[in-house]
Order: structure tokens, then sequence, then C-alpha cells
């Protein structure tokens, strides 16, 4: 078992590299890198100081920046040398915890994805705690009550939920709740005030204040795929042989249920519990912009539009690593609920 | 004789499908007395099973409904008691193996926590050091070497023949009075069968027990039964001593059933004979005699009557309009 562990943490090596490679590759030969942008941004400076009268030409990104600054930029981005060149150099820096600069703010890329990454941490894991809450009970539920009036009105607001994007849930909880009846902020992680506040717990409330909407937004995308996956996996074991020898063995039914059918209908559910982790700290950009959110899918989004590629390259890593460990938390999951599963 | 502790009455059964309401049983009346063996036969569907779960209240819900009847167990009518009351008399007074040894047993649970939770339910004054030793002595008893090992391992690491005979130790664990054993030597090997087979016999001898003994197999009936019961299309269509049934069988599918057995005293060249034909599905079957479509001696009442189960002054019974004249 620990062997089979270590192994899999051995594999991480290769994977990484393999899923940077193929990103560092990619952010070469899309077009619009940051020396284009400077381009265009200097294109724009000289169009304000030299007034509406200049025509827009061609000629005037030549104009502005001429071949020698270009020549530095490309130096300084590690664009002068082979991709694989500056692609070992990046790993290099990475390995010695160095993710760069971002071309934007000049800030290290770490520190801007370390001011993310509580806000992304804390509501990727509410959203699971929440949605397994949710799910499990009620999925219980609507196995032991098939086909009751209770499990056909509980699925409507399943589909419903399912069927409707959350960040279209986010924007009509959005213009009711908070824009409508006022009961809730705008978006943001806390509010003007946090700073200010005197206790622990006032700051607490004030978070949960602000992330009652997007929380809901994030749950109504993930709850109905969890709770039809728990009710069909009960359903299953249900039916199955060894809770019928639980009954005759003189068990009642309900105990039959949570002490045999359930442990078993578990194990689907810890399949997909590491594969949740990084997919949710990763968070929804949309919903991180509808609420304003400062997250890391919002990061990750604004740094691909402006093509700050130590940063994108930066959210890469920490989500890789963070998918990458999720699948062997998976793993361990999984072991732990069903005896059979052996990892050699 | 001695003194008879479960009758069945009448019982009919029904399962809602699909295409409809299927009748699975259809008018079973049997007796079981304590200490015998009953065998109950037939072939593949004809509903030996829905028996053995109408009996325990097991049968699938909602689909399998029991319509009618009663199965009166020393007195009382199991079908009409209180759940409350049935738990504690499965697995306690009545006890079941099943078919399918190798999915009967919860894949994520201890062997130990199978048998000792059986013993909890039904033995509350019973300590956990006393119910762990009175599993680990129940294993022994079984056949099963090294019990205390096989107690911490899971069901996964036992082959079939040692699932079935953990089975077997969950079944006898409170001494019942009436064991339910639905086929379970069915899935596994011919050795394996007898052994466990052999263990049944022995332990039936030491605890006095009743056993229900279901199969599809007569040679197996014929190792260990006293009484048989014959089930064809949901119904019981003929029922003797073991003597009886082997001597002198009077219905015309107990004879197909008996010729088609291969015996080693008859010459090989003699043809081994099969009773043609097929059991039509629950819905596809006549008005009349269920079994009109396979019998050679069909006549015009068989397809329009159902005849009754006549029983003689020996307690003999057979459900056939002919039988009297295929005597002689
Ligand atoms: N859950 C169910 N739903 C519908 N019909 C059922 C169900 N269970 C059993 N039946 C029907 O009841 C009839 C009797 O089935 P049963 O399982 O008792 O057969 P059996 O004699 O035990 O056969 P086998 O030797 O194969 O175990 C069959 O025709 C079967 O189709
Ligand atoms: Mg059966």
């Amino acid at each position: 078992m620990t062997q089979y562990f270590i192994r899999r943490l051995l594999l991480i090596v290769p994977t990484f590299i393999g899923i940077t490679i193929l990103v560092f590759v990619i952010t070469r030969f899309v077009p619009g890198g940051p020396i284009e942008r400077m381009i265009a941004e200097a294109q724009q400076a000289s169009m304000q100081t030299g007034g509406m009268s200049q025509s827009v030409g061609s000629s005037i990104g030549a104009a502005t920046l001429d071949e020698d600054q270009i020549r530095q930029l490309e130096e300084y981005y590690g664009f002068d040398k082979p991709v694989l060149v500056s692609y070992w150099d990046w790993l290099v820096k990475v390995v010695h915890l160095d993710l760069g600069e971002s071309t934007r703010y000049s800030d290290p890329v770490w520190d801007t994805i370390k001011d993310r990454l509580p806000v992304s941490a804390f509501y990727g894991i509410m959203t699971m705690f929440i949605t397994y809450f949710i799910s499990i009970p009620l999925g219980y539920m609507k196995a032991v009550r098939h086909n009751s009036h209770f499990d056909h009105a509980s699925s409507i607001v399943v589909f419903v939920g399912y069927a409707i994007p959350s960040y279209v849930v986010g924007i009509i909880l959005l213009v009711v709740f908070a824009s409508n009846l006022e009961w809730f902020p705008m978006g943001g992680f806390y509010g003007d005030e946090f700073e200010d506040m005197d206790s622990k717990l006032e700051q607490v409330a004030d978070i949960f204040y602000h992330a009652a909407l997007p929380l809901l937004a994030y749950v109504a995308g993930s709850f109905a795929v969890m709770t039809f996956m728990m009710k069909n996996s009960l359903m299953d074991n249900l039916a199955a042989d060894y809770v019928r020898t639980a009954i005759a063995k003189g068990m009642p039914f309900k105990q039959a249920i949570t002490r045999h059918a359930m442990r078993n209908s578990l194990i689907p559910i810890a399949t997909h519990f590491g594969n949740n982790i990084s997919v949710i700290i990763g968070g929804s950009f949309l919903i991180e912009k509808i609420f304003n959110i400062n997250g890391l899918g919002l990061l990750g989004y604004e740094s691909i539009v402006e093509r700050d590629y130590p940063i994108v390259l930066g959210v890469l890593v920490i989500s890789a690593i963070l998918q990458l460990f999720g699948n062997i938390l998976s793993d361990i999951c999984v072991a732990a609920v069903d005896p059979r599963v052996q990892f050699r | 004789m001695s003194e008879v502790i479960l009758e069945v009455k009448d019982l009919a059964t029904e399962f809602d499908t699909e295409q409809g309401v299927a009748r699975a049983l259809d008018d079973i009346s049997f007796e079981v007395k304590a200490g015998e063996t009953l065998g109950i036969v037939g072939e593949s569907g004809c509903g030996k099973s829905v028996t053995a779960l109408s009996i325990l209240r097991l049968l699938p819900k909602p689909a399998g409904n029991i319509v009618s009847g009663e199965v009166i167990f020393k007195g009382q009518d199991l079908i009409r008691l209180p759940a409350d009351d049935m738990h504690n008399i499965r697995g306690n007074r009545i006890a079941m193996i099943f078919q399918e040894p190798m999915t009967a047993l919860n894949p994520v649970y201890r062997i130990s926590r199978q048998l000792n939770e059986t013993l909890a339910l039904h033995n509350p004054e019973m300590n956990k050091a006393e119910i762990n030793e009175a599993s680990i002595n129940m294993l022994k008893r079984v056949g099963i070497p090294a019990p205390e090992r096989r107690m911490k391992e899971y069901p996964h690491q036992l082959s079939g023949g040692m699932r079935q005979r953990v089975m077997i130790a969950i079944a006898l664990l409170c001494k019942p009075e009436i064991l339910i054993a639905d086929e379970p030597t069915t899935a596994l090997d011919v050795t394996i069968q007898a052994q466990i087979l052999q263990l049944l016999k022995d332990l039936q001898k030491e605890t006095g027990m009743a056993i229900i003994f279901i199969t599809h197999d007569l040679g197996v009936i014929a190792e260990l039964c006293d009484r048989v019961v014959v089930m064809y299309g949901g119904r019981i269509i003929e029922q003797a001593d073991i003597l009886t049934l082997f001597d002198k069988p009077r219905h015309p599918y107990t004879r197909g059933l008996l010729n088609a057995i291969p015996r080693l005293d008859k010459s090989s060249k003699e043809v081994l004979s099969t009773i043609p034909g097929m059991v039509p599905s629950l819905f596809d079957f006549l008005p009349g005699c269920r079994f009109q479509n396979r019998c050679d001696y069909v006549q015009e009442q068989c397809t329009q009557d159902i005849p009754v189960l006549e029983s003689d002054s020996d307690g003999h019974q057979v459900r056939c309009f002919r039988f009297r004249e295929l005597l002689s």
C-alpha cells in the first residue's frame, strides 16, 4: 500500500511536466503575447500624446518601439531562446519555488496567487462541504422513498438546479436578493468595514454574509449530480443480496440500510471526492466575476485574456498539483471504504 | 409422529411487473414437522425461492406481495405478525441460507462483524467477548480451519465453499428451529457440494432443527429428505414421503423428472428421457393444468379445469385428473 502511494507520488513528476510543457508551448504560438501587447500599449500612448490629428497607420507601431527595444523585451521574457530551453529555465525556477513575475503588475506571481488562494479555498471547501451535506441525506431519502411524492417533488428541484447553468443562478440570485430585496451584498469577499471590526466572530459573520449568494450558486450547480449518484447507488445496494441477508438475520429494514447499504453506496461518492477538490478550488470564473470575488478562477481567466503568461503558468502549476494530489486522495478514500480495493 | 411446527396454508404470491400482475405462487400448502427435512423440488422458475421468501416475508418490495394464505409457525400466523415480532423470528427461530454465496455477504465488512451482529440482535444480554467466542466456535463447527484468522478477513478473501459455510454458521448461530436452505450448493462444485450436504446432516443431528431444503436436484433430495414437495409453475403437483415418491410417482411430471436422472443400474443403451418442451413464463400459462403443454396424457379436461390436489390415506398428494388411470 505505502509502496503504491510512493509510486503514485513519483508519477506526479512526469504528469506535471507533461501538462506544463503543453501549456508553455501553446503560450509561445498563441498570437497577442506580452510584447505585442506592449507594442499596442505604446501605440495607444503615442496616439493620445500625438492627438487625434495623427492618422492611424501601420507604421506607428514600429515608430513607437524600435527593434532594439523589442529585442530587449524578448530577452527579458526569454522569447529569444528556443521553447524547450526557456521551458527548462522556467522549470528550474519553479523547482526553486520561484514562479516569476507578472508581466502586468511586475509583482511576484506567487504573491498574487497567495492572495487569492484562501478565497478560492474557502469557497471550494465550503461548497464541497455543503454539497455533501445536502446530497448524501437527500439521496438517501429519495432512495428510501423511491417513487413517493417527496421523491418526485425533490427531483424537480434537483433537475431545475442541474439544467440552469450556475452563473445564471448566480445572476438571478444577485438580481433578486442583492439588488431588489437588498438582503445580501452585491459582491466581494468581505465588506468595507472588515478591517475595523472588533471581534473575529463579527469578521467570520461578515464573510458568510458575503458568501451566502455565491455559495448558493456554486452548490446549485454541483449537488444535482451528487444527489442522483447517491440515490442510484443506494437503490442498487438496497436490492443487493447482502441486504436481504441482513434482514433475514432479523435486522429491521432501516438498520439494514444504515449499517449495510450506506457504506457500500459511499464507494462511488468517495471516488469523486479528490476530483472535486481541484475543480472546486479552481473555482468558476463566471461566478467569481458575477460576485466580484477575487479567486483563482478569475485570476486565471484575466491572465489568459491579458496574456500574462507567468500568472497563467503559475495558476496552472497550482491547479495541476491540486488535481494530482486530489487523485491520490480519491484513491485513499476508496481504499478506506472498500476493502476489496488493494493497491500494489 | 412429531409435532407440526410450520404449516403453510393456501399461500398465493404475486409480483407487480411492467407486463401486469404475475401470480408466482398459487394454492401452496404443506407442513413441516419438528426435526424433519422437507425437500422442495422443481425446475428453474417454478417458485421454490419465492415460497421460501414468502415464508419469511423477504419478498422484494414493493413488487412482491403475498395475496392470500397463512403461514402458521407454532400457532402464530407469520403473514399477519407485526414487523417487530417478525424481526425476532428471522435469524433467531427461522433462519435462511441463500442460493448465491458469492453475493450474500456484505463485501465491506469483516466476517467477524457479520457473524457477531446476528448474535447481538437476538441476545442483548451477551457481551462482546462472549459473542465473539460463540462466533468463533460456530465457524469451527461448520468446518472452517483457523477460525480466529478467518474472522478478521473480508468475504472476497474466502472461496465460494467457505462463504457458504460462513452463511450456514450465521444461520445456525441462534439455534433456529427451522433452517430454510435455498439451493445452498447449486453454485458450488461437486466435491464442495457433498461436504456441505454432509455438514447440514450432521448439524441437524446435533441440533434437532427442521430443514426445508430447496433444490432442483432429485439426487440431493434422495440423500437428504424425509418428505418431498414437487412444484411446477407455482403450484404443488405432488407431495409424498421420500420412498413413496421414488417408488410410486403419480404425476406425469414427477415421473418425467425421475426418468431424467441418469442411473448406473440401467444399461447405457437405454435412452435417457427428458421432458420435452419448456416451462412457459408466468404470463403464458393456459387455463387448466399448467403442465398440459408438455404432458403425454393431456385430455380435454386438463385444458379447462385446474385439477385439485388430492390426498390418499397415506398423505400422498397429487394434482392430476388422470393419475388413477395412469397407475394401472
Ligand atoms: N422480483 C420479481 N419480479 C417479478 N417476477 C419474479 C420476481 N422474482 C421471481 N419472479 C418470478 O417468480 C417465478 C418463480 O421464481 P423463483 O425465483 O421462485 O424460481 P425458483 O424455483 O427459485 O428457480 P431457480 O431454480 O432458478 O432458483 C419466476 O417465474 C420468476 O420469473
Ligand atoms: Mg431459486
